[in-house]
């Protein structure tokens, strides 16, 4: 299983990375997301797929072995992960929004305001 | 000696307060000091001539074995003598010079600045210190240099200066270093010692070639001479102590130190000598076109110092003689004919040799001076330079190699410096006034333009007539220095009709012929210059010049301004280094377990796939946005799949969030129409893409392919109830065993909201409006308590089942949020009451302090502290700091999410 | 004292930051609670440094949890050290800020946003765990992309998005680095990895997730190729902020490269160390020659960083005892002096109403004083004796030409020399030369001029103090180095750290 998802995250990753190309600066955002989802589903993949229950201890029952249960720490690093990806790209999203706005402009080539054509030029 | 070296240090700082004290006095004030300490130098020469030398050391930076040493031997004490003693007279000049001026003091402070400088480097006994004051040297003739800073001409020599010595220096350093290490000390006077640990050592070309570019530079031999005439923009005062007489010199004293250790090989022998020798005509050849009085001077220097290199190359016992003679007297005379020209500029206005004549009548004082120097120049004896040159001539007949090249050489050089003589000394005192110039009147300068060359040129006669006392024994220490082994000194001079006494008549002869034919020698003279112009500082202006080229293609083709130029770079260089470095290090590994995979398995991977897919080739952007969300909550379905079900919880909220975020923002862009990329530049994105997906599943495949360890799960497993009180590890993991990340993460998640807030403002201008029904307010009201209160339970019961604050939280979010739709964000917030950003605040605020109290109790920080109330059914309850750590994250959580949520809604 | 000091650089301003977006609209308040917070993280440090001098490395057990399976904060020389200068960069900017921030920036949320970017720089050098490095990167840049938009105007915009993504980016690939690596040793904790990684079978696997660790912090410490983001932003917000910025967030890539590279996979000898070598090269190089073709203040200063991300690269690359002293003397110097020369910008712009230099003139006439508080930092980033700079690069000289890297070396001097020529630029363009007519000329209150070039003021002495006065800073390198390369006395304090 893990080598199965191991090839879906590559996938989600090249589409991620590809969106992220775009010249659209809506598309470029798409992009953030996908990324997070594809390094997410990654982190899970490394920490090891399985059948095993969920990391819960039933009631009346003190301890588990480790074979028993999925990879609590796995999930405990993507839990982070997502909430981490879901803040920055809440932020992103919104710095895309007044961008695009104010500059009137979704094109990611015309954001040349800091760096100015004329800039670097010989003097 | 330190104290010398910091006593003119300090006076630098004090200068411009004492000038601003004294004013008139200052000078006189201001010299005094120099003038002291060259006597005190001058009462170690009986130590030193009897081969004592003085140390002192205090320990700087033992760690790289570094002192402040300092040493004083023969050679050093000449230049101290010359240092402090022509400083005295700069000191006073400079105050004539700059009477008046509002920036003399700073001037001054600048002047003792350097000469602090320059004492150091010559009484340096540590590399590293050398280096220092080297530097030191350096940085303050350039602020001297381009003191008349509103000029770009004066800006521009001293940049060129700075730079050219500066990266002598640098080489100096590294050659400094490399001895160093090869001898194991820093110690100038164990480095340069007799022994020949460095002239056999396999780096001895590295450590000669380095040393001698730092002394090329700084005493301005050919091709490195080009900054000196440069350096004449500078207030003469600088000409004449830095330029000619100090600074310009340093480069000939390391040589001069390390001629012990280093010197005696033949590659020692030619490189100096053959940079000399080419210095000299060069200069020479530049020397007698020059109208300028002070360029006549530069060129003559750049002469001197060019014989002097010779006569280091040269390198035996007549040729160091004739070294320490000319160093002297050189020395005494170029100061004191800077200071006359100076003197001239002052008085008259021009320092053009065309334009002056006669003044010698009314500037007799003056012209006394100038004499003296000319005559010291010419080299007529009693003047020591007449000593001085027939040891040039000895010591060129000594060479064991090609000695009659030497002999002419310097014949032919010595003639030029006559003529140059007359043309700086002769011609504008005694020669003729110029009939179509204007009248130039001059009148005697103040005392403090005169003292100072009239006491060098008496004193360069005096050095003559009486040089046994002093002279003898102090050039004997010099030499002795140079050379390693004891020397004593006795000067003639008569020695009967020799050779070198030949050459001095047939040069006297040249010299006066010439003076007399000048001008036609200015124009053959222009010939070479013209070519050598051309070389050396057309080859600086061109380094300079194709540098700036360099620099500004190479970031016009790296920094492009464009995001997507460097997005493209980044992506490449990840796949590129992941395929690379897994293939190249046989770290691939086949991909397994195919067969096992069950059929809901590969459903929701397919899913994920073609969403992902989908979301690239679709093109319309809403269209795009729902695959996003295919893509997202398939992978909460894998985790749901494969026993992650707090993981799938969130992944389906922050999803769910993430969309309708999208979709605000989406719904608030300008609607333009839409880009495309060119074929091209798709085709190379799509291989970048590819490259940057294989290489994460080929890495993938390489880590799961080894067992996991899973030592950690183990002990989380076994520790999580009996210690932290929790069923749900996940949770336990979260909040207790790496509750430091969470803080992070939830720290993260509230600047994000302080972030997004203020991009968007937090009073909005206009708000969506109520939904008009009152069935559906009161539905609304209901459901929004409905949710609100299952947030709070999930959040309270995450610590033993599936749940926690980040959940509550967002949920909580979500409950405000279907109300501020229903209702309008204001009625929304007004049921909130506190502006969420400040419960975000309070939340975090929150967590962070629920790490405090284990620290009051003595325990390690955020360590939980349980209490466990009996409750009325007889259940445990578990209540501890970790538990308001988690209400501390839902606060956050829902905070900002409610402050993204309002602002986006009322933008 | 073992159960809080180690983390009281991070509480500190953490607590600042959450109390000051609960008073977000008191502004008074604020600048009171960021002072006393950055003041408090100063302390702490230079409490811990003093107890970590005397008594070795100190570890603190996050919740009382033994390592590998809590988080612990490990305080080695080395670690407290750059806690330190947090804590002076810290409190001297946020002096600082307290002239050159605008009302709107201050409501706009720039003292949380501060504060807790301090708590995330010290939490990262702090920290012994490499999630928990992770999770301090992403407060950092949270808190960065916020910093640089407070007060916002067109250019930072664009500026922050190109940070934002890039960085962005460079900590995802921190995360996956470190989710192999996570997968091939199943621990995270750097002591542990230490033990494990050089257990685990596939050497290759544990090369690539190495050598994508480069990658990711040599994003985050600007090396070449891939610094671009910093030079498209670093020139668009507050003096303030770039000068915080410019002091702090890449040496924190720096350091992660330090410690990751000795600690976690032992770089000296493996590809990972012929590939630093060249990235010192290449950076050198490349950031220079990007300052020599710029014309705006901020800008030059932007490239400068990148070349002298490559010096501390150099050190490290070396692998010699000397070659790491080097880098961390290099880190320490050059945080102060770079944080320096950027607040000096700032009161340059305002005094020349922007930061182009062909505009700008006549200060040295202006301004003496600002002109001496330039030519200090500026000088020792050039590497003028007998200041900070001089010696750090002697010390990565000593080290190229002992371990026998001519090439390097070479570059070394070379890339010092354009660096002089830069800063002389700068002086003869802004200082020297006369104003152009058209100079719009701003104007500084003396009581304005007074607060802003204090803190300046101090940094600047502190690096004329390094410079004459080596031999303890030097001292404190050198022992910082010693535990890096040989990190017994780091394993034992986090083998034996109290519960």
């Amino acid at each position: 299983m893990d080598s199965a998802y191991a090839a879906v995250v590559g996938i989600v990753m090249a589409c991620a990375v590809y969106l992220l190309l775009d010249r659209s600066l809506p598309r470029m955002a798409l992009g953030v997301i996908l990324l997070s989802a594809a390094v997410n589903l990654g982190i899970f993949v490394a920490g090891r797929l399985s059948r095993q229950r969920p990391p819960l201890l039933p009631e009346a029952v003190d301890r588990l072995a480790a074979e028993a249960i999925t990879n609590p720490l796995s999930q405990a690093l993507i839990l982070t992960a997502i909430v981490i990806s879901f803040g920055l790209t809440a932020l992103l999203l919104v710095l895309v929004l007044r961008t695009g706005r104010e500059l009137d402009t979704l094109d990611v080539d015309a954001l040349r305001i800091s760096e100015p054509p004329e800039d670097g030029a010989a003097h | 000696m330190l104290a010398t070296v910091l006593a003119v240090l300090g006076l630098a700082a004090a200068a411009p307060l004492i000038d601003r004290w004294c004013g008139r006095g200052a000078p006189w004030l201001l010299a005094a000091a120099p003038a002291g300490l060259t006597l005190w130098y001058l009462a170690q020469v009986p130590a030193v001539t009897s081969g004592h030398v003085l140390r002192e050391a205090v320990p700087w930076v033992p760690a790289l074995g570094v002192d402040l040493a300092l040493a004083l031997d023969g050679l050093s004490l000449a230049f101290a003598i010359l240092v402090l003693g022509i400083g005295a007279c700069i000191v006073l000049y400079a105050g004539g010079y700059l009477e008046g001026r509002p920036d003399r003091g700073r001037f001054l402070g600048f002047l003792f600045a350097f000469m602090g400088s320059m004492l150091g480097v010559v009484l340096a006994d540590d590399v590293i210190v050398l280096f220092v004051f080297w530097e030191l040297t350096s940085v303050t003739s350039y602020l001297l240099i381009g003191f008349d800073h509103a000029d770009p001409r004066s800006r521009r020599n001293a940049l060129q200066a700075l730079l050219v010595t500066g990266a002598g220096g640098l080489a100096m350093l590294a050659g400094l270093v490399l001895a160093a290490a090869t001898a194991g000390t820093t110690r100038v006077s164990l480095l340069a010692d007799g022994r020949d640990v460095l002239r056999t050592s396999p780096g001895y070309t590295a450590i000669f070639v380095c040393l001698a570019l730092g002394a090329f530079t700084k005493s301005a031999q050919v091709p490195f001479h080009f900054w000196l005439p440069n350096a004449m923009v500078a207030p003469t005062p600088v000409s004449a102590y830095l330029h000619s007489a100090t600074m310009v010199k340093a480069g000939l004293y390391l040589l001069a130190r390390f001629a012990p250790a280093l010197g005696g090989t033949r590659l020692w022998f030619w490189v100096l000598a053959a940079v000399g020798a080419t210095t000299v005509l060069i200069g020479a050849s530049r020397a007698v076109r020059q109208t300028d009085l002070k360029l006549v001077l530069a060129h003559t220097t750049i002469m001197a110092l060019g014989v002097l290199l010779l006569l280091l190359g040269l390198g035996d016992r007549h040729a160091v003689q004739a070294f320490a003679l000319v160093l002297l007297v050189h020395a005494l005379y170029k100061g004191g004919l800077f200071m006359v020209a100076g003197a001239i500029d002052h008085e008259t206005g021009t320092r053009d040799v065309r334009r002056l004549g006669g003044l010698a009548r009314t500037m007799p004082i003056t012209a006394t001076a100038a004499l003296l120097g000319g005559l010291a120049m010419v080299g007529i004896p009693p003047f020591l330079g007449f000593i001085g040159k027939e040891g040039v001539y000895e010591a060129a007949l000594a060479a064991h190699t090609a000695p009659l090249l030497w002999l002419v050489a310097t014949i032919v050089a010595n003639a030029l410096i006559i003529v140059a003589a007359g043309l700086a000394v002769w011609v504008p005192f005694f020669g003729p006034v110029p009939r179509d110039a204007e009248t130039i009147h001059g009148h005697e300068p103040p005392a403090t333009l005169w003292l100072g060359p009239l006491g060098l040129g008496v004193l360069g006669l005096g050095c003559g007539v009486f040089h046994g006392p002093l002279v003898d024994p102090l050039l004997g220490a010099v030499v002795a220095a140079i050379s390693g082994v004891p020397a004593t000194l006795s000067l003639h001079f008569w020695h009967g009709v020799t050779i070198p006494l030949l050459a001095s008549v047939t040069t006297f002869a040249l010299g006066f012929a010439g003076f007399q034919v000048r001008h036609h020698l200015v124009r053959w003279g222009e010939q070479l210059v013209r070519l050598h112009r051309t070389e050396c500082e057309r080859g600086y202006d061109a380094t300079l010049g194709g540098l700036m080229r360099l620099a500004t293609w190479q970031t016009r083709a790296m920094q492009t301004g464009r995001l997507r130029d460097y997005l493209v770079v980044v992506f490449a260089l990840f796949g590129a280094s992941v395929l690379a470095t897994l293939v190249a290090s046989g770290g691939l590994r086949p991909p397994g377990g195919w067969g096992e995979v069950q059929f809901h398995e590969w459903a929701v991977a397919a899913g994920i796939a073609c969403g992902a897919l989908a979301t690239v080739l679709l093109r319309p952007g809403l269209a795009a946005v729902v695959t996003v969300g295919i893509v997202g909550y398939g992978v909460g379905l894998a985790f749901a799949i494969f026993g992650a079900p707090d993981v799938a919880y969130t992944q389906f909220m922050a999803e769910t969030l993430a969309v309708v975020i999208v979709m605000l923002v989406l719904t608030r862009l300008p609607s333009l129409p839409p880009l495309e990329r060119s074929p091209g530049t798709r085709r190379r994105d799509g291989i970048v893409a590819a490259a940057c997906g294989a290489a994460t599943t080929l890495a993938l495949w390489a880590v799961t392919a080894a067992p996991f360890d899973s030592q950690l799960t183990a002990w989380f497993a076994a520790h999580s109830y009996p210690a932290a009180h929790g069923r749900n590890i996940v949770n336990v993991i979260l909040v207790d065993f790496r509750g430091l990340d969470t803080m992070g993460e939830i720290t993260v998640v509230v600047l994000a909201g302080l972030g997004a807030v203020l991009l968007l403002g937090e009073r909005g201008r206009r708000s969506a409006g109520p939904i008009p029904s009152l069935i559906l307010a009161s539905i609304n009201r209901v459901i929004f308590a409905a949710i609100l209160l299952f947030s709070l339970w999930v959040m309270l019961r995450g610590h033993n089942e599936p749940g926690g604050g980040f959940i509550g939280g967002l949920l909580a979010a979500s409950a405000f949020a279907l109300y501020a739709f229903a209702a309008g964000p204001r009625a929304a917030r007004r049921v909130l009451r506190a502006n969420p950003l400040t419960v975000a605040g309070v939340g975090v605020t929150l967590a962070a302090l629920s790490a405090l109290p284990a620290v009051a109790a003595g325990l390690p920080f955020m360590t939980g502290l349980w209490w466990f109330p009996e409750a009325t059914d007889g259940a445990k309850l578990a209540l501890g700091t970790p538990v308001l750590f988690d209400v501390g994250v839902y606060l956050a959580v829902a905070g900002t999410m409610l402050a993204i949520t309002f602002a986006l809604l009322q933008e | 004292m073992t159960t809080w000091l180690p983390v009281l650089p991070v509480v500190a301003p953490l607590l600042g930051a959450g109390f000051a977006t609960i008073l977000r609209h008191r502004v008074r308040g604020q600048r009171r609670l960021a002072l006393g917070a950055a003041v408090v993280q100063l302390a702490g440090a230079i409490g811990l440094l003093a107890v970590v001098w005397r008594s070795g490395p100190l570890a603190l057990r996050m919740g009382g949890w033994p390592p590998p399976f809590g988080i612990v904060f490990v305080a080695d020389l080395l670690g407290a050290t750059m806690a330190v200068i947090t804590g002076l960069i810290g409190t001297a900017v946020v002096a600082y800020a307290r002239a050159d921030a605008s009302r709107r920036a201050e409501l706009d949320g720039f003292y949380p946003l501060y504060l807790a970017l301090l708590a995330a720089v010290a939490g990262a050098f702090l920290t012994g765990d490499l999630f928990n490095l992770y999770v301090w990167f992403e407060v950092m840049l949270a808190a960065a992309i916020g910093l640089l938009l407070v007060a916002t105007r067109p250019a930072q915009l664009d500026g922050t998005l190109k940070y934002a993504l890039l960085n962005l980016i460079g900590t995802t690939f921190f995360l996956v680095a470190l989710s192999w690596l996570y997968g091939l040793t199943g621990t995270l904790n750097m002591a542990d990895l230490h033990l494990r990684v050089p257990a685990v079978e596939n050497r290759g696997a544990v090369l690539t997730a190495a050598m994508l660790l480069v990658v990711a912090f040599g994003a985050k410490a600007a090396v070449f190729p891939l610094f671009f983001w910093l030079p498209a932003s670093y020139h668009t917000p507050l003096a303030s902020v770039s000068a915080v910025f410019a002091g702090l967030l890449t040496k924190v890539g720096v350091y992660a490269l330090l410690r990751v590279f000795t600690l976690v996979i032992d770089g000296a000898g493996t590809p990972i160390q012929t590939v630093l070598c060249w990235i010192a090269g290449l950076t050198m190089l490349t950031g220079v020659l990007g300052a020599a073709s710029q014309q705006d203040i901020r800008r030059i200063l932007s490239f400068h960083i990148v070349s002298q991300i490559g010096y501390m690269v150099l050190g490290l690359a070396l692998y010699t005892p000397l070659g790491i002293v080097g880098s961390i003397f290099y880190v320490v110097h050059h945080i102060i002096v770079k944080a320096n020369l950027f607040l000096v910008s700032g009161v340059v712009e305002r005094l020349g109403g922007g930061g182009d230099l062909r505009q700008l003139g006549g200060l040295y006439r202006r301004d003496g004083v600002l002109a001496t508080l330039f030519a200090v930092p500026a000088a020792s980033l050039a590497g003028l004796p007998p200041l900070s700079g001089f010696w750090a690069k002697l010390l990565l000289l000593q080290a190229s030409l002992a371990a026998g890297y001519w090439a390097l070396a070479a570059t070394a001097l070379v890339v010092g020399l354009l660096t002089l020529f830069s800063m002389t630029k700068i002086w003869n363009e802004a200082f020297w030369k006369d104003a152009p007519a058209t100079l719009p000329g701003g104007r500084l209150s003396s009581e304005r001029r007074r607060l802003l070039l204090a803190p300046i003021a101090a940094l600047a002495a502190v690096t004329i103090a390094i410079g004459l006065w080596t031999q303890p800073f030097l001292a404190l390198a050198e022992r910082g180095g010693a535990t890096l390369l040989d990190p017994k006395p780091y394993l034992d304090a986090v083998r034996e750290a109290s519960p």
